[in-house]
């Protein structure tokens, strides 16, 4: 198999709160390949966005990475790079696309000033005419008409905000693309045209993408592999096929029978009880309360990761065939430990 | 552009009375040279106490200035000493404010602590202490350095503030995660947010300083020997101008003080009205 792109290791993001420590990321393992599709799906508080912002060390205090490795392109650790050093590795080799592309352009600067600033940055070099050039080469490769780039952030749409945004992305030609539900504020129609541009400019520059969201439809129809969150650890990974069709952890096997089908009409399935607090997060597998095949265990033992079939990875006791004394003692220094 | 400013021109009726009113002023400084000898400003250069007529339009005062010329010598200087004043006050609470609001922590605490430590002592009573120690040496370029000394904190705390809620704007975030610098985030992304309210600034601090430095000169504490719209002032209170019926005396500088701190405010509101567009009545 080829290497990976980007690489989380035991990634850790604790956020010290008055409340205690809340751990919002908690031991992420992710390989990402060159030129995959990857989706991050989990409730809202699940981990998504400070797993991807993690990534970037975008985490503002009180968040603080507390452990792990980010290794990019097989080579370097991100989280042992200096700030000036990480700053070159942002949008050059990894561009987030945001979550809301209202807001996330400058209202006094014209769209070609915005842009243009933020190759300078990273070292594009040329007159502003060349410049321009390439402004105008992005948005068309958006589907957007070069006298965008005169227009403010106000004149455009929703949409075309959202595109400006992907072009402004792929503009220093990253490897790793972190789209945090890209979608999330436009109508089906738009998002359906965006995705599709995202997947065409995704595959002529061989990035890979790590899509963030809960939209399971979308998920399905844009990603090769799926990674699904919960309480900030990464409860199951597989391809999408895999995880629609043959889910493992019963958090992941919920989520799919949840979503709604226009063949099996039938009232909503939802997760019995109540999201998790991460405040004070329970005793062992952290679904077990909500769990319906929970096991007597399940709230002594934390799950660890089993590799079901290579490339399927679970997080859960019923998979476990070798609850190992070694397992269990770390259940117990880790209810010592809080 | 152009079409742009003469739309606000029509549109925003403040801004349009103040930019005529404080364009008659610099049309008055401009042209008032070429109706009067200036010389006549000094004191016995005219014939004392003669109230406003055809060859002194403005009167003379006891001394023997001639108050059109002093007025003419004195309008710019006063206003001289705003715009110096006002500039540094607005240049050292921009950057002050800036490095306060953006950067944080330590930074934040020590320049907050500072500026609100400041407010706190009266600012007149520093401007005497510090104008009476250097009143010998006093010229119009270090009144106005003395005025700006107390003319930063204002604009300090307030861009502060701008700065602070602007620094957690989604396009901040967005330029830091598209790995903008810091300096750049500031100087390209956050200043030209700032402008109409740094202009709204500039003006109001130059109409502090000017008050603050007409308010020096009117107690005697100016440079003496300029006739300075304060210093005018400071003559007509010494020389009891108002019980001796001498009204053109103090008449005259108030009028321009009083005009030009309307034409100011006038700008002052007017340009608000642009920096926020909820202020406008004609859309």
């Amino acid at each position: 198999m080829t290497k990976p792109v980007l690489e989380l290791q035991d990634l850790r993001v604790y956020f010290n709160t008055r409340r205690g420590i809340v751990k919002a990321a908690d031991g992420i393992n992710l390989q990402l390949y060159p030129g995959e599709r990857f989706g991050l799906v989990g409730e809202s508080g699940s981990g998504k966005t400070t797993t991807a912002l993690a990534i970037l060390r975008m985490i503002k205090p009180p968040g603080r990475i507390v452990g792990g490795r980010v290794i990019l392109d097989n080579d370097i650790d991100l989280l042992s790079l200096t700030d000036e050093q990480m700053r070159q590795v942002r949008l050059k080799r990894i561009a987030m696309i945001p979550q809301g592309a209202m807001n996330s352009l400058n209202p006094v600067l014209r769209i070609k000033e915005q842009m243009i600033l933020t190759m300078r940055t990273h070292g594009a070099e040329g007159s502003n005419g060349h410049m321009l050039k390439r402004v105008e080469g992005l948005l068309a490769s958006v589907g957007l008409q070069p006298n965008v780039a005169n227009l403010y952030p106000h004149e455009l749409s929703g949409g075309m905000k959202q595109r400006v945004c992907i072009a402004m992305a792929i503009s220093m030609r990253p490897q790793v693309i972190l789209a945090d539900e890209p979608t999330s504020a436009l109508d089906v129609v738009v998002q359906r045209r965006i995705m599709q541009t995202l997947r065409t400019l995704q595959e002529q520059l061989g990035a890979a993408v790590i899509l963030v969201g809960h939209d399971m439809g979308l998920m399905a129809q844009f990603v090769d592999r799926l990674g699904v969150m919960y309480g900030g650890k990464l409860v199951e990974v597989g391809t999408v096929e895999e995880i629609f069709t043959d889910p493992k952890h019963p958090y992941t096997q919920l989520l799919i029978s949840s979503i709604p089908s226009l063949h099996r009409k039938r009232n909503f399935q939802t997760i019995p009880g109540m999201p998790l607090s991460l405040h004070e997060p329970p005793s062992g597998c952290l679904f077990h309360p909500r769990c319906p095949q929970a096991m007597a265990h399940c709230s002594q033992i934390v799950p660890r990761e089993i590799e079901v079939t290579p490339g399927r990875k679970v997080l859960c006791l019923l998979y476990d065939e070798e609850l190992t004394p070694a397992a269990q003692r770390e259940v117990v220094d880790d209810t010592a430990a809080s | 552009m152009i079409g742009n400013i003469f739309y606000h021109l029509r549109t925003n009726l403040r801004l349009t009375a103040g930019l005529v009113m404080f364009s008659l002023i610099v049309l008055f400084m401009l042209l008032g040279p070429m109706m009067v000898d200036v010389r006549q400003a000094r004191p016995l250069s005219t014939f004392p106490s003669q109230p406003p007529g055809p060859d002194y339009p403005f009167g003379t005062d006891d001394q023997g200035r001639n108050l059109f010329a002093a007025a003419v010598v004195g309008v710019p200087m006063t206003l001289r000493v705003g715009l110096i004043a006002g500039a540094v006050g607005v240049g050292v609470g921009t950057i002050l404010g800036f490095l306060s609001g953006y950067l944080g922590g330590r930074v934040d605490t020590l320049i907050r602590g500072t500026v609100d430590t400041l407010l706190t002592v009266p600012g007149l009573v520093v401007l005497i202490s510090i104008a009476s120690i250097i009143r010998e040496a006093i010229s119009v370029e270090i009144m106005a350095l003395v005025v700006a000394l107390l003319a930063w904190m204002w604009p300090t705390r307030t861009i502060r503030a701008q700065v602070l809620s602007m620094r957690e704007q989604p396009y901040v975030q967005m330029a830091k995660l598209n790995g903008v610098g810091t300096w750049e985030i500031i100087w390209r992304e956050l200043m030209p947010n700032l402008l109409p309210y740094l202009a709204v600034s500039f003006v109001g601090s130059v109409s502090a300083a000017i008050l603050a430095s007409i308010g020096l000169e009117a107690i005697g504490l100016g440079p003496q020997n300029e006739p300075t719209v304060g210093m005018t002032i400071y003559w007509s209170i010494q020389f009891n101008s108002l019980i001796r019926g001498l009204w053109w005396w103090w008449g005259v500088p108030i009028f321009f003080i009083v005009f030009l701190f309307v034409s100011l405010f006038l700008i002052s509101a007017g340009l608000d009205q642009i920096a926020n567009p909820r202020l406008r009545r004609v859309a």
